[in-house]
């Protein structure tokens, strides 16, 4: 009888999503996560969502509000939509996001392949709004 | 020969028409024909028994959504739309970044909210090569761009009638090229501006 050893998987995309999300929203300048139709979803029906969207892989794509995660042969795709305050600098932000998410998966132990980040809206932040 | 799926009486008359009929007075026909009269008659009890359940849905607490579900929905439409036209900031080994026309649009508007005497309207931002736009020798430097391409920023406004119109929209262009590098990281590039109207103070 031969021995095939199992693959295993312990980090899962949700679980990089999850770090992502918590690594861009401790990043100065960054106010929110902007969301989007999926994680709306996600969040009044979860189960059916994953159906809906990955029927076969638990491993495959994660959307999450501002969050979207895949990873592809031990290597961790990421996209993040944010909003940034204005009294920072939008570029500056978005590539601190990247280095610190890419710091933070990589200590996981996966590859951290392209950190792709979409300023979605610059604002000032919610105690400085005119109302 | 078509064929007539649609459900009729034994006079002809077609079963969906006296539905979407039923609240109005019968027509000629109808005031003689008995089928039409007992159509009309069943089709009205079953028209105020789905009109009774409409409104009872409608007030009814157990069916209203969450208070966070509307605002949710709300945050997720203003986002979406956010999300419309993008534009490539930097690539690099380390992924992408883009900025949405909507937030660039934003630090424009804030901008121009600043100065005295100015109403921002529409906000048109283009991407021009740098080859073909003959204006592009005179953008700011000192700030990085979109490589091989610029910003051409136009905005229209209304003005307050009290004003000195040179020297404010001149105040408001310098006012945009300084915000949008310090807002978004980027130079402002062309900043073409439009006095449409005047406003009342």
């Amino acid at each position: 009888m031969s021995e095939i050893p199992l693959q295993s998987q312990v980090i899962t995309s949700k679980l990089v999503a999850s770090l992502a999300a918590r690594t861009a929203l401790e990043t100065p300048g960054v106010l929110r996560l902007e969301p989007t139709v999926q994680g709306f979803l996600a969040r009044l029906g979860p189960a059916a969502l994953q159906r809906l969207y990955n029927p076969a892989s638990q491993d495959g794509t994660y959307r999450d509000d501002g969050v979207r995660v895949s990873i592809n042969d031990n290597v961790a795709l990421v996209h993040l939509d944010i909003a940034t305050d204005i009294a920072y600098t939008a570029l500056n932000v978005a590539e601190i996001v990247q280095q610190r998410v890419r710091e933070n998966i990589g200590h996981t132990g996966l590859a951290v392949g392209p950190v792709d980040v979409t300023i979605l809206a610059i604002e000032p932040p919610p105690r400085a709004r005119v109302r | 020969m078509a064929l007539d799926d649609e459900p009729r009486l034994g006079c002809g008359r077609s079963i969906d028409r006296i539905w979407t009929t039923v609240d109005q007075p019968p027509n000629a026909h109808e005031q003689t024909c008995g089928q039409c009269q007992a159509a009309r008659s069943r089709l009205r009890s079953l028209r105020e028994a789905t009109q009774s359940l409409r409104e009872s849905d409608v007030h009814n607490t157990d069916l209203k959504p969450r208070s966070g579900v509307k605002s949710s929905i709300m945050d997720v439409a203003r986002a979406e739309i956010r999300r419309s036209r993008r534009i490539l900031l930097a690539s690099n080994g380390n992924g992408t970044t883009e900025i949405s026309e909507q937030a660039l649009s934003a630090v424009i508007r804030l901008a121009a909210a600043e100065v005295h005497g100015i109403h921002a309207r529409r906000c048109r931002i283009e991407i021009a090569s740098a080859s073909s736009d003959s204006s592009a020798g005179d953008r700011p430097s000192g700030y990085p761009g979109l490589v091989g391409s610029h910003l051409v920023i136009g905005l229209r406004v209304a003005v307050a009638p009290d004003i000195n119109i040179p020297r404010t929209v001149e105040s408001l262009r310098q006012r945009i090229i300084t915000a949008v590098p310090a807002g978004v990281g980027i130079s402002a590039g062309t900043v073409n501006l439009t006095v449409e109207d005047l406003y009342d103070v």
